[in-house]
This record gives C-alpha cells, sequence and structure tokens, in this order.
C-alpha cells in the first residue's frame, strides 16, 4: 500500500500543478476567439507571446528584469495576508522607497565606496518603505482604519509628494539648465549601480558569448541571459535571496509563528495572548519594508535614477498582489509564480508588437488568464479536502503547512 | 484674485462641486457595500465602471438616447457583476485577485472595444442638467438655494437617492436581512434555510450593476465623452470609501462628500492663487480622508465573514 | 474514478500548449515579428518616380476588342470603392464595360474586393483570388506592388497587373505582370487652360488628396495648363492628406470659395464633398478618373476620363494568348485612354482653346511633363487649414518607425500628435515605404525599454521612446544598435557626453504656443479671467503653463490666470471638475493639457466656453468650443530624423518644435474676432523674429 499512496500522492501534486496551466489555456481559447474577431491568428499571436517571453536571451531577461519587482513587492504582500492585513499599498510605498534610494544615491553615491553605497540605498529604500507601510498597520492597530482605504489613499499621497519633489527639490539641475523642466532626477553615480550579470560574469573571467562558447539553441540562449549584455541585474539574486530568508523567517521564527498565527486566526491569537496590535502593525511594516526594497532595486539595478512616480510604481503595487497569490502567498512559490506572471506580461507585450494587436486587448486576455487561473485553484482546494478527509493521520503527521498550504490561510 | 468672488459664492461653488463630483463615487460605493454586506469583496469596481462608461457612451452616441445608455450600463454593470460572482462565489477564488483580474479585463475590454467601435474621442449629447423650471420661473435661479440643489442632471440625483433606498433596502426587508446576514455569518444564515450563495449573488449583481451606472454618470453624464481608462483608479477610491462609511450607505454618502468636497475645496486653493504646491492641493482629499477616520469617535464593523467564500459543510 | 481519463485530457491539453510554444520550431525572437505586415523594402521607389520612367511604356489602343474571348475570369483588388466616382469606379465600369461586350457574366467573370485600404488584407485577397484560379488578377494601387511581387511568381499561369506603376517586375525575373498608368497630368493641362479661360476672377482652387501618384500629376498638369494660358492667374492648391476625407474636401472647397475661387478642380473620392459645395454655391468644377456629373450635372463643367478599357482587354487577350506579363501601359489623350469632356453650355472660345491644348498633346508638340518642369513651382493657398500645412516631403528610402507611446494613440494629446504626424507621412509615402509599429500605454518603463530594444533587434530603423522617462533605458540600449536612429523628448540630451553617437532629442518649445495662446485668450476675455487646467506641474505642461502665464501678462497685465493642476495626466473626472471649478470663479476662456483635459473639455463644450487647445487637435471632443489650438506637428523633426538616418547619421542632434519651424502650427477658428487673432498672430511674428522674449515668472 505504501509505494500506492505515495504514487497516488504524486500525480495529485502533478494534477494540481497543471491545473493552473489549464486555466491559461482555457483563457488563451477565449482570447482566440478575440483575436481572431480582430482579424490575427492566435497560434501565430501565442507563438510571439511564449517565445517572446521565454524562449530567447532577450526574452527571458526582460521576463526576469520583471520578475524582480513583483517577487519583492509579492513577499511584502505575503507577509501582510499572513498576518491578517491587506496591503493594497505597495504601489505608494515602492515609491517613497525609490525617492530616497534616489536621494541617498544621488547626495552620497559619490563619496562611498560602491557596495556601502549600494548598501546604504537599498538600507534607505527599505526603511522608508517600512516607515510608509508602518503607517497603516499603526493606523487599524491603535485607531481601528481599515487598511484598504488607508492604503488606497496613501498610495496617491505618495504620488503627489514624489511629484513634488522631482519637480522641485530632487530635480536633475541639467533639466532646469536646459528649461525642459521634466520632473526627473539626477543619475546616480555609476559606482551604486547594482551590477548586471553580465558585470559579474565578466568579473568572473567568463567573457565568451554563447556562440564561441560552443552553445547553441536553447541552452545557447540560456547561457546568453547569465553571460552577455542585458538588462538582468543581481537584484535577481537579492530578491530570491529575500524569499528565502522571508520563509525562514515566517516558519522558522517565533515571531513569524505569531503573524501566521494572527492572520489565522485573530480572536484565539488574542486569546492565547498574543499582542494582535503589534503583530499587525510588525507584519504591515514588514510589507512597506519590501515595497520599498522593490522601488530601491529597480533604482539601483534598472532606472539609475527617479522619475515620474507612476512610471516606477508601474501597476507592480498590483501585479505583485496577483503574483503573490499565484504564488499561494509561500516566499518559495512566490519566486516562480513571478516569473511566470512576469513572463506573461512580457509575452504579452511581445505578441502585441509582433501583430500590431492593440494592447488593450492583450491585457483583456491577461484578466481572463488571472480569473480562470484562479477559478481553477477551487478544483485544487476540492480534491484537497477529500483528501485530506481520506487520509486524515497522513495530513496530520506532515510537519508543517509549506506543502499544502491551507485555504484558509490565503484569505 | 478677483474682488467679484465673494466669500459666500466660494464657498457654495465648492459644495456645489462637491456634490456634483461625489456623484459617480457615491454609485459605486453603495454598489460595493452591497457586495460587501454579503461578504464578498469587489475590487473589480474600476473596470466595471470603465465597461459602463463605455457602453453607455456607445449606446448614447448611436442612438442619440441617454436613457438606453443608462440601460446598457447597468446591464452590462450586472454581467460583470455575474461574472464576478461565478468567480468569487461559486468557485470561491480568493476574492483580493478575482477584482483585479477583473479590474484588467474589464480595462483591457472597454478600450479594446472603444478602439475598434468608435476609434477617436468623441463628444455625445448626454443627460441635460436640470433647472426645474415652471412657466418662466426656475428654482435653480433662486439665490444660493438653487445653487446647491437645483443645478445638477439627473444622474446626481439619482445617486442621492439610492442611498436612503439602499439603506431602507439592507435595514428594513427581509432581503437586506438576509444580506447582512450571509455576510456576518453565512452557516446561522444557512441553517436557518437561507441559500447563501443566491443572496450574495443578488448582492454582488447589484453592485456591478450600480458600478456599471456610475461609470455612465461619468461618460453621459458629467463629461460626455469616452476616453481609454477615463476612471483612472475612481473605483479603487470608491472601494476604500466604503470603509471609510463602516458598510453602512449614510456613511459612505458622507465619505463621498467629503472627499469630492475635499477635492473641490483643493481645486479651489490652486484656482484663487493661494501659495500652495499644486501636489500638496492635491493630495488633501486622500490625505484628509485617513485622517477623518482616524477621529476616535467610530469604529468600523467589518462584516465578519468578508472576503471568506462561503461552501455547505465545510469550515 | 476517471483520473485517466482527467491525466490523459491535461497531457493532451499541455502537448497542444506545447505546440503552440514551439511552432515555429528553433525559438528565435526575430523570425516572430516578421509577419506578414512586415513590407520587404524593394521596388517601392519605382511606383513613387513613376512619372520620370518613360521608357517600356506601350501604347494600346482604348478601342477594346473582346470578341474572342471564350471564358475568363478577372479578380480586382481596389482601395476605395466602386462607386467612388473615381479611381476605382473608373477601372471597374470599364470592366463592367467588357462584360457586357463578351457577352456576359457566364463568359466574363468578375470579382472585387473594395475598400482594401489595408494592404496586408489586399495582399491576401490577392493570393486568395490567384489560388481560385483567377485568369487575371488587377491589384488596383501603387501600394500593392510589393504584396503582388510577392504573390506573382507562386502563381506562373495567372496574370497580375498593377497600376499607377511601370515595374512589371521584370528585373526580378517575373514574367506575369503588367503595369498600368494614367498620364493625368495631360488631362490635368486641357483643364487647366480651360479653367483659366473661364475665370473671372483670376482665381482657382484644387482640392487634392494627398500629393502623390496620379493625383499629383493631375494637379501639376492643371496648374501648369492654367499659367499657361494666363500667368496672372492664381491657383490655391490644397491637399487633405487623405483620399478619403469629405469633410475636410467640403472644408477645403469652402475655404477656395471664400478666397475668391470661381472654378474648381480636385482628384480622388474625397472631392465627393467638395461638389457637393460646389453644386450648393454654383461654382463650376472640373472632374478627373470617373464621370462625377451624376452628382451634381448642373456643374460638372469638364472631365478628365479614364478609359480603362483597351489596357483591360489587351491584357485578358494576352493572357488568353500565353502571354502573362511584361507590358507596361499608360492612359494617354493619343491612345484615347485619357478622354476629355467638355459641357455644351461652355463659352465656345474657352473650349477651343482646351481643345488645341489636347491636340497638340496627341501630336506631340506639347509635352506637359516638360513644361512642368520648366514652369515655376506652383503656388501653394496660403490659407491655413490645420491639416494642410504639408510639410515638404524629400525623397527618402523605405523606412521601419517604431513608436513607444507613454499613453494613447487617441489621447488628443502628447502622443496623438507625434503618432498623427507619423501617420501624414506614411500616407504621403505610402505603406511600402513608411513602416509604422507602435506601443501604446508604456506607463512602466521597464515594458518600455524591451519594447524599445525589440524594436531595434527587428530591425527598425528609427525608435522613438516619446517620453522624458525612457532616456535612461534608451541610452543603455544606443549603443548596441550603432545603426539604429533613437529618438527621445521632451529633452535636450542627446547622450554626446557618454559618448552615444545615435541618439536624437526633441523638444517642443510649449511656451512659445502658450503664449500665443496667452495673448488670444486676453484678447478674448471679457470678464478678465482665464481657468488653466494643468496636469503635473512640470515639463511640457509647465512649459505651456508659463508661455500661457507670460502672454496673457504682456498683453493686458489685469487679466488674471487661475492655474489648477489635477496631480496626473489621466485623471479626466478631476480635470472636469477643475474646469467647472474655473466657471465658477468666473473664467469665460479655458485651456489646459495632457490627455486629461478632455474632461474639461467636455465641460467647456456643455457650458458652451472657448477653449483653446494644445499638442493635438482636440474638435472631437468639443467641435463647437475649441476655438484655436496649438499644434504639434511632428512631420518635419520625423522627417529630419529619416533622413539623417538615411545618410548615415544616425542621431546627435537636438530637435526643436517651434513657431519658427513649423514644428508648432496656430490653428484660429474662423469664428474668432479679427483683431484677436492679429494679436496672437503679432505674437506669433514677434517670437519668430525674437522681439518676442518669454519671460517665465516664478510660480509655485
Amino acid at each position: 500500500m505504501q509505494p500506492g499512496r505515495l504514487d497516488r500522492r504524486f500525480i495529485e501534486q502533478l494534477i494540481n500543478l497543471l491545473m493552473p496551466f489549464l486555466a491559461v489555456l482555457i483563457a488563451f481559447l477565449i482570447g482566440a476567439v478575440i483575436l481572431l474577431l480582430q482579424g490575427v491568428n492566435p497560434l501565430e499571436a501565442y507563438q510571439a507571446m511564449i517565445v517572446g517571453a521565454f524562449g530567447s536571451k532577450n526574452g527571458l531577461a526582460d521576463t526576469l528584469v520583471k520578475a524582480i519587482p513583483l517577487m519583492l513587492v509579492g513577499l511584502g504582500i505575503a507577509i501582510a495576508f499572513r498576518g491578517g492585513v491587506i496591503n493594497i499599498g505597495a504601489e505608494g510605498q515602492l515609491i517613497v522607497g525609490a525617492l530616497v534610494t534616489t536621494f541617498l544615491g544621488v547626495q552620497l553615491g559619490e563619496q562611498l565606496p560602491g557596495f556601502l553605497g549600494i548598501a546604504l540605498g537599498l538600507v534607505g529604500g527599505g526603511a522608508m518603505g517600512a516607515i510608509w507601510g508602518s503607517i497603516p498597520g499603526f493606523l487599524k492597530a491603535r485607531l481601528g482604519v481599515n487598511e484598504i482605504l488607508s492604503t488606497i489613499m496613501m498610495n496617491q499621497i505618495a504620488i503627489q509628494i514624489g511629484f513634488y519633489l522631482l519637480r522641485g527639490p530632487m530635480i536633475d539641475p541639467a533639466e532646469v539648465e536646459a528649461g525642459t523642466n521634466i520632473p526627473h532626477s539626477a543619475r546616480l553615480p555609476r559606482t551604486v549601480d547594482m551590477p548586471r550579470f553580465t558585470d559579474m560574469a565578466q568579473s568572473l573571467g567568463i567573457t565568451n558569448s554563447a556562440e564561441e562558447a560552443g552553445l547553441s539553441g536553447y541552452l545557447g540562449e540560456l547561457y546568453a541571459v547569465l553571460v552577455e549584455p542585458s538588462r538582468l541585474h543581481s537584484g535577481l539574486i537579492f530578491a530570491v535571496l529575500m524569499a528565502v530568508l522571508v520563509y525562514i523567517f515566517l516558519w522558522r521564527t517565533t515571531i513569524g509563528y505569531r503573524i501566521r498565527a494572527v492572520g489565522l486566526n485573530t480572536a484565539a491569537s488574542r486569546y492565547a495572548g498574543m499582542q494582535v496590535e503589534r503583530t499587525v502593525v510588525l507584519s504591515m511594516t514588514l510589507s512597506g519594508m519590501f515595497a520599498g526594497l522593490a522601488g530601491a532595486v529597480e533604482i539601483l539595478g534598472l532606472h539609475h535614477r527617479m522619475f515620474e512616480p507612476t512610471a516606477v510604481s508601474a501597476g507592480y503595487g498590483f501585479s505583485g498582489i496577483v503574483a503573490a497569490l499565484f504564488g499561494k502567498l509561500h516566499p518559495l512559490g512566490i519566486i516562480p509564480a513571478s516569473i511566470l506572471f512576469g513572463g506573461l506580461l512580457v509575452g504579452g507585450d511581445k505578441m502585441q508588437r509582433a501583430t500590431q494587436i492593440p494592447q488593450v486587448l492583450i491585457l483583456a486576455i491577461l484578466g481572463l488568464v488571472v480569473l480562470l487561473v484562479i477559478t481553477t485553484d477551487y478544483f485544487v482546494r476540492r480534491r484537497a479536502n477529500r483528501r485530506v478527509s481520506v487520509d486524515a493521520e497522513a495530513a496530520e503527521s506532515l510537519p508543517d503547512d509549506a506543502h499544502t498550504p491551507s485555504p484558509e490561510a490565503s484569505a | 484674485m478677483n474682488e467679484d468672488l465673494t466669500t459666500l459664492a466660494i464657498i457654495l461653488g465648492i459644495i456645489h462641486s462637491g456634490i456634483r463630483l461625489a456623484t459617480p463615487y457615491i454609485y459605486a460605493a453603495v454598489g460595493e457595500t452591497f457586495s460587501q454586506r454579503s461578504g464578498v469583496l469587489n475590487l473589480g469596481v474600476d473596470g466595471i465602471m470603465l465597461m459602463g462608461a463605455f457602453f453607455g457612451f456607445y449606446t448614447v452616441f448611436e442612438t442619440g438616447s441617454p436613457v438606453l445608455g443608462l440601460l446598457a450600463a447597468a446591464a452590462v454593470g450586472a454581467l460583470m457583476g455575474l461574472i464576478l460572482c461565478v468567480v468569487s462565489i461559486t468557485f470561491q477564488a480568493e476574492q483580493g485577485i478575482s477584482g483585479i483580474g477583473l479590474y484588467m479585463f474589464g480595462l483591457g475590454m472597454s478600450s479594446l472595444l472603444f478602439k475598434t467601435l468608435i476609434g477617436s474621442v468623441e463628444g455625445v449629447q448626454g443627460f441635460p442638467i436640470l433647472r426645474f423650471c415652471m412657466g418662466g420661473f426656475c428654482l435653480a435661479d433662486l439665490p444660493i438655494v438653487g445653487e446647491l440643489f437645483f443645478e445638477y442632471n439627473i444622474m446626481t440625483y439619482g445617486a442621492y437617492a439610492l442611498v436612503p433606498l439602499s439603506w431602507y433596502l439592507l435595514n428594513r426587508t427581509t432581503w437586506g436581512l438576509k444580506v447582512r446576514a450571509v455576510g456576518q455569518n453565512p452557516e446561522a444564515a444557512d441553517s436557518v434555510g437561507v441559500n447563501v450563495n443566491r443572496v450574495r449573488y443578488a448582492a454582488v449583481t447589484i453592485g456591478g450593476t450600480l458600478a456599471g451606472i456610475a461609470g455612465a454618470s461619468l461618460s453621459i453624464s458629467l463629461l460626455n465623452i469616452f476616453q481609454e481608462n477615463m476612471t483612472n483608479g475612481l473605483g479603487f477610491i470608491a472601494v476604500a470609501l466604503v470603509y471609510f462609511g463602516s458598510w453602512r450607505p449614510v456613511g459612505v454618502l458622507l465619505g463621498a462628500l467629503l472627499f469630492s468636497t475635499v477635492n473641490a475645496l483643493q481645486l479651489w486653493v490652486q484656482v484663487l492663487g493661494l501659495n500652495i504646491p499644486s501636489d500638496v492641493a492635491v493630495m488633501m482629499p486622500y490625505l484628509l480622508t485617513i485622517i477623518a477616520l482616524a477621529l476616535p469617535f467610530r469604529r468600523a464593523l467589518q462584516p465578519r465573514a468578508l472576503t471568506k467564500p462561503f461552501a455547505r459543510g465545510e469550515n | 474514478m476517471n483520473r485517466k481519463t482527467w491525466l490523459s485530457v491535461i497531457w493532451v491539453m499541455l502537448l497542444a500548449a506545447f505546440l503552440i510554444a514551439c511552432g515555429g520550431g528553433a525559438p528565435e525572437p526575430d523570425d516572430v515579428s516578421e509577419t506578414e505586415t512586415t513590407v520587404e523594402e524593394e521596388p517601392v521607389e519605382e511606383a513613387e518616380v513613376v512619372e520620370e520612367e518613360e521608357a517600356a511604356v506601350e501604347d494600346v489602343s482604348a478601342e477594346a476588342d473582346v470578341s474572342d474571348i471564350d471564358q475568363v475570369r478577372v479578380a480586382i483588388v481596389m482601395p476605395s470603392t466602386i462607386t467612388d466616382l473615381a479611381w476605382s469606379q473608373a477601372i471597374y465600369d470599364a470592366l463592367l464595360r467588357l462584360q457586357e461586350e463578351a457577352g456576359g457574366e457566364e463568359v466574363f467573370e468578375i470579382a472585387f474586393s473594395e475598400s482594401m485600404f489595408n494592404v496586408t488584407d489586399a495582399a491576401a485577397a490577392i493570393r486568395d483570388y490567384a489560388e481560385e484560379g483567377y485568369d487575371v488578377v488587377i491589384a488596383h494601387g501603387t501600394q500593392y506592388g510589393t504584396s503582388m511581387f510577392e504573390v506573382a511568381p507562386d502563381f506562373p499561369d495567372t496574370t497580375f497587373a498593377w497600376g499607377t506603376a511601370v515595374d512589371t517586375g521584370e528585373d526580378q525575373g517575373l514574367e506575369n505582370v503588367f503595369a498600368y498608368e494614367a498620364r493625368a497630368e495631360e488631362g490635368g493641362y486641357v483643364a487647366g487652360i480651360l479653367a483659366s479661360n473661364l475665370s473671372e476672377s483670376g482665381v482657382i482652387g484644387v482640392v487634392g488628396p494627398v500629393e502623390a501618384g496620379d493625383a499629383k500629376l493631375y494637379i501639376d498638369g492643371f496648374v501648369a495648363g492654367a499659367m499657361a494660358a494666363n500667368p496672372e492667374a492664381q491657383v490655391n492648391v490644397s491637399y487633405t492628406g487623405s483620399f478619403g476625407d469629405t469633410a475636410l474636401a467640403a472644408e477645403a472647397a469652402n475655404t477656395h470659395i471664400q478666397a475668391g475661387a470661381d472654378i474648381l478642380t480636385g482628384s480622388a473620392q474625397q472631392v465627393v464633398g467638395a461638389i457637393g459645395v460646389a453644386n450648393e454655391q454654383g461654382i463650376p468644377w472640373i472632374g478627373t478618373q470617373s464621370d462625377q456629373s451624376s452628382l451634381a450635372p448642373d456643374i460638372v463643367i469638364s472631365t478628365q476620363l479614364y478609359v480603362w478599357d483597351g489596357v483591360m482587354s489587351d491584357i485578358i487577350n494576352k493572357h488568353l494568348a500565353g502571354e502573362n506579363g511584361g507590358t507596361a501601359y499608360a492612359l494617354t489623350l493619343a491612345n484615347g485612354g485619357l478622354v476629355m469632356e467638355f459641357s455644351d453650355t461652355l463659352d465656345a472660345d474657352a473650349v477651343t482653346a482646351a481643345q488645341e491644348a489636347a491636340d497638340q498633346i496627341v501630336a506631340g508638340s506639347l509635352d506637359v511633363m516638360a513644361v512642368i518642369a520648366g514652369e515655376a513651382p506652383m503656388e501653394e493657398s496660403e490659407e491655413s487649414m490645420a491639416e494642410e500645412e504639408m510639410a515638404d516631403f524629400p525623397e527618402i528610402e523605405p523606412v521601419r518607425v517604431a513608436l513607444v507611446l507613454p499613453s494613447t494613440t487617441t489621447d488628443l494629446a502628447w502622443s496623438q500628435s507625434i503618432y498623427d504626424s507619423l501617420v501624414e507621412i506614411q500616407e504621403h509615402y505610402g505603406e511600402d515605404v513608411v513602416e509604422i509599429a507602435f506601443s501604446e500605454s508604456m506607463f512602466n518603463v521597464t515594458d518600455a525599454a524591451a519594447a524599445i530594444r525589440d524594436y531595434a533587434d527587428s530591425g527598425y530603423d528609427l525608435v522613438i521612446a516619446h517620453g522624458a522617462q525612457y532616456g535612461t533605458s534608451l541610452f543603455e540600449l544606443a549603443p548596441d544598435f550603432p545603426e539604429t536612429s533613437f529618438a527621445w523628448g521632451t529633452t535636450t540630451n542627446t547622450g554626446e557626453e557618454e559618448g552615444v553617437t545615435n541618439v536624437f532629442a526633441y523638444e517642443p518649445r510649449a511656451e512659445q504656443g502658450g503664449y500665443v495662446s496667452g495673448v488670444l485668450a486676453a484678447n478674448l476675455t471679457e470678464v478678465g479671467i482665464i481657468g488653466l487646467v494643468g496636469p503635473v506641474d512640470a515639463g511640457d505642461a509647465k512649459l505651456h503653463v508659463d508661455g500661457f502665464l507670460a502672454g496673457v501678462k504682456d498683453t493686458d497685465a489685469d487679466v488674471q490666470v487661475n492655474v489648477s493642476f489635477t496631480g496626473s495626466f489621466g485623471d479626466t473626472a478631476l480635470a472636469a471638475e477643475a474646469a467647472n471649478t474655473h466657471l465658477q470663479a468666473g473664467a469665460d476662456i479655458l485651456t489646459g493639457s495632457s490627455q486629461q483635459v478632455v474632461g474639461a473639455i467636455g465641460i467647456a463644450q456643455e457650458n458652451n466656453i472657448p477653449w483653446l487647445g494644445i499638442q493635438a487637435d482636440q474638435s472631437p471632443a468639443g467641435q463647437d468650443v475649441v476655438i484655436a489650438t496649438v499644434l504639434y506637428d511632428w512631420t518635419d523633426t520625423l522627417l529630419e530624423m529619416i533622413v539623417s538616418n538615411q545618410a548615415g547619421d544616425y542621431g546627435g542632434r537636438v530637435l526643436q518644435l517651434t513657431l519658427e519651424n513649423g514644428g508648432q502650427t496656430m490653428v484660429y477658428d474662423d469664428s474668432l474676432p479679427a483683431d484677436a487673432v492679429e494679436a496672437a498672430m503679432a505674437a506669433e511674428q514677434g517670437i519668430i523674429d525674437g522681439t518676442i522674449e518669454i519671460v517665465a515668472e516664478p510660480r509655485n
């Protein structure tokens, strides 16, 4: 019986894993109808999408570059959700983080050695995001202000602060001189640019291009992403590292346990003597910190200057929520979820360029994808419930819920 | 500075603007109140509004009839609401994310239809401003009262009429009781024979309908144009206002009025040339809404089952 | 139970997904962007310079002979409709006549696709017809050439024909393509002689579509003829920039009549609008291409008819005889392909003069092309209409231009203004010379960077990142594509300091247009209050506000401008409320910038308050109230970049859009009081001369 059960569990897991893909497929089928109505060959379009996102060096690099902020924001979202608060304010937290990082980078970047400057930028951005996130946390814990309301409002406030700073105190002096007055900061000194993958490869002495290394086909593309010049930067390593840290924090520390306990059952936690209010503030603060870090990494690794706040936050506050929930609010699940969702977004763009269909059509299809993916979740959960009732003992003997996140936890 | 403008005229102007500007927020936020009261968080209000705005506009563009436009907007809003019902209620999907999916779909679809069917920004003749004239005398010409109460179009009046109506529906009818019950304690409601999901379907669909109408109030009443993403996140503010109003229509109304009046005020601050950076002025309504809610005279009573899907025999 | 069934279903679907993903074999992204819309840059320019190549053109009698036809199937693809009273109808009518002569539908089958303005669709239609076994497939438009040349080799037994063209593809080894053209300048010259002789005011109006192809030939000939008959004559030529814009053509006709024209002519299907106006006002009309008298029998006094019967029957007969191509035809007066018709009611002397000219052309003693080449450049109309401001179009090679836009192509503002200009350029040169790709709503800078790189990667010659926020990414990418030109703005930074050589920078000096608007507004306001609805007080919008305030202040220091910012570029609802607030504060004129203002324009329209627009033509959102516009015309800027790119100079320059270089043009509504417009025009002149210096007052 034992091997049979293992076998069955493996198949169950496999089906669960495949469910989202089935959903994407259905969404694509509906999208195909719309595409046909627009006079576009759906096969060509989808090919452009998938190959565009994952099939080549540039596509992969774009996808991974996009996955970095999604991952960091997603981690923050996950901490908040796990702690029972909903953080819709990542947008604003990201902006204020990016602003502080930019300020520190421009002011101090020259004086400090590179790695210190980068570290300072990250710490500053993360700290500012944490402060911005702690405000709604505090307001909720102490004054009963709902965090959805305060975070939505604080997003707008952050945007306006950004505009105020960028067209006044922080504006690039060159802009004033040229008379164009574009609201962006000066470029950060190059010493605080987070190294790109290609830079790192070079410093490791790997300079062969894929061709020279004798790699062709998909392997060559994969090699090229890591070695040849692209926009992919070390923020990816940082983000993955953070995901692991968050996993350890949430599942291997007491504070992490408290956060999850409060999220699962506030009343019971209070009864058990936990300081629920403090935990709420803490989860919002940490959530804001990660959004702030996302802002810092975007500035240091990618943009190297701050410009229009909404162009930097770029909807990551919301797409980060999607990435986090696709990743089942599990820090390690968020890594592939961000890459896949980022690929979907990047691929959508490529598909638009390949077929010249309106950008918005892709947005509509992506909306369908999101709706259908979470719909199939239902079947996964139903199977899980059935299984739980069948082998209750086995479920109990599981060490933690890392591999079988319960539906309640994601509520 | 214009000397002709008296303080009174400015105050009247601010209130007048505030009352009018609140229109879409009230429709959308009251609709969301129904939805949340029944235990379903709908973050897709903005997407539904855009679909409503487009279909309302397109109908007027083709037929010239604002009434038909309004009906079309309501219908498409209801349909979008139903989509959310299927995803969030029947399939018990995570509500924070289903709304975002619906938002993306609505934003994309409305823009796509606009591009395919209209193509460029055009103006239409929407609902006219009512002045309540009888035989040469207009109520709108009355001093003070006229400007404050009698110079809006029918959709603005509709929004304010909606508030007592919703209050009545939620608090004085059996159906309202069921809505509150399934939002508060679906298991208990279920045990006394209430069909939880059916009640939720109705409430969310009503919410969608009102969101569609909210969109139409922009495209065929306040602005009389359609442009891609014309709501610019207004629907998310509407969701926030539900929390401000503690899930009560009257509270939502107060929130919408506060938010839009402060918005009107900040516009006046800029227009009058007071020495305040524009960004700081624009920030005011958002800031004040938070502060107002932080005042310690009221506590929110969140429906206990909000965002929690219901399935018989589970939990 | 059914786990196995489930699994197999999923596996099949996954397999399907995998097949989609790998459908193209090797994962080469560059293949993907090469869809059918991508134009192989080949024989296009030859069609453009058609008038210069007269070598191998065959003369064929206009007399049709279809008596020998047993069975033939002809298909035609047309850019407009068979009832367009112009280009498409002329050839379709000829085919119908041939059909009747040959013995009806059973013998002579005709299939047609009309309104094929989308070249990709036309290409599909051409291929489909060939596949369905049609004997002769006619691509009735220069723009179809490239696609037809691609299709033709696959169907060696099918005859293809296209025009206006002289290229039969022989250099490419094609043997089954005919080309045809209409020497419209001949009839144009005759019509010009007639018009000059009939005109009493000496002013003649010409409503042209796009300055290209047979329309250009006709108009050049017409102007030459008119000037030959009366050197004092004033021929006002206006181009609407489109073949189908009847409303604008009507407006152009109106303008000509207001400018004193007592005879009108014009070409392409758009002229039905102009003929309507001519009919209404009783102004004689001279037609070309098709017989237009059905529309206005009383005023169509003369027509240059295109008679395609001879050419078509010859092509068909050659096909039946096994000769599938290789000949270029021309419709001329001499071969009867062009026929001049004159109304009986006309002054006999005028008709005689015209007829004489026609005879000379037929006899070969008068070469119209030479006259045109020798004549002084024709006088263009000075009346300024928005679309009429045509740039000087230089000769260019085929070019692929990509735009990355922060907002949409229909935003009535920043993004639309450059897109419209690019489309105008494309309409001039044709889709096979100028290829456009664009990505809209690129508010996410990371996405924009990917778009920029992808465009450069897939071989676009000029990639324009239309927002200052894209600069950093642009400078990172530009060095990797040294032979691609990049451009961005608003900025003055071409990256030279960083060693980047292939980036153009552009900046609209918005304060100039703003200043002129301010002068206009200060002259128009009665109560002395003006409302301005801005987005965010920075960049282009800030310059506009600064200029506007300076313009108002210099005109009338007592006029008060209330400025408000919505804090966003897209918040239409708040912009509307800002407009309302301005009205309550007493403003009787409104202005504003960025895409959010459509909300404000809606309010202006509702309250009938004049609106001064900037960037794009905003009248669609408020046709009655948009009284003046600072139109950003990117045509010259774009052309300069294209020409520079083709000369091997890939960047390094800062291009400004100013009033002086036509990058900004002021468009005034007719309803405006003359003195206000004069004051504004004086301000324009002052800025151009440099006598006016725009001083921005510090603001918050």
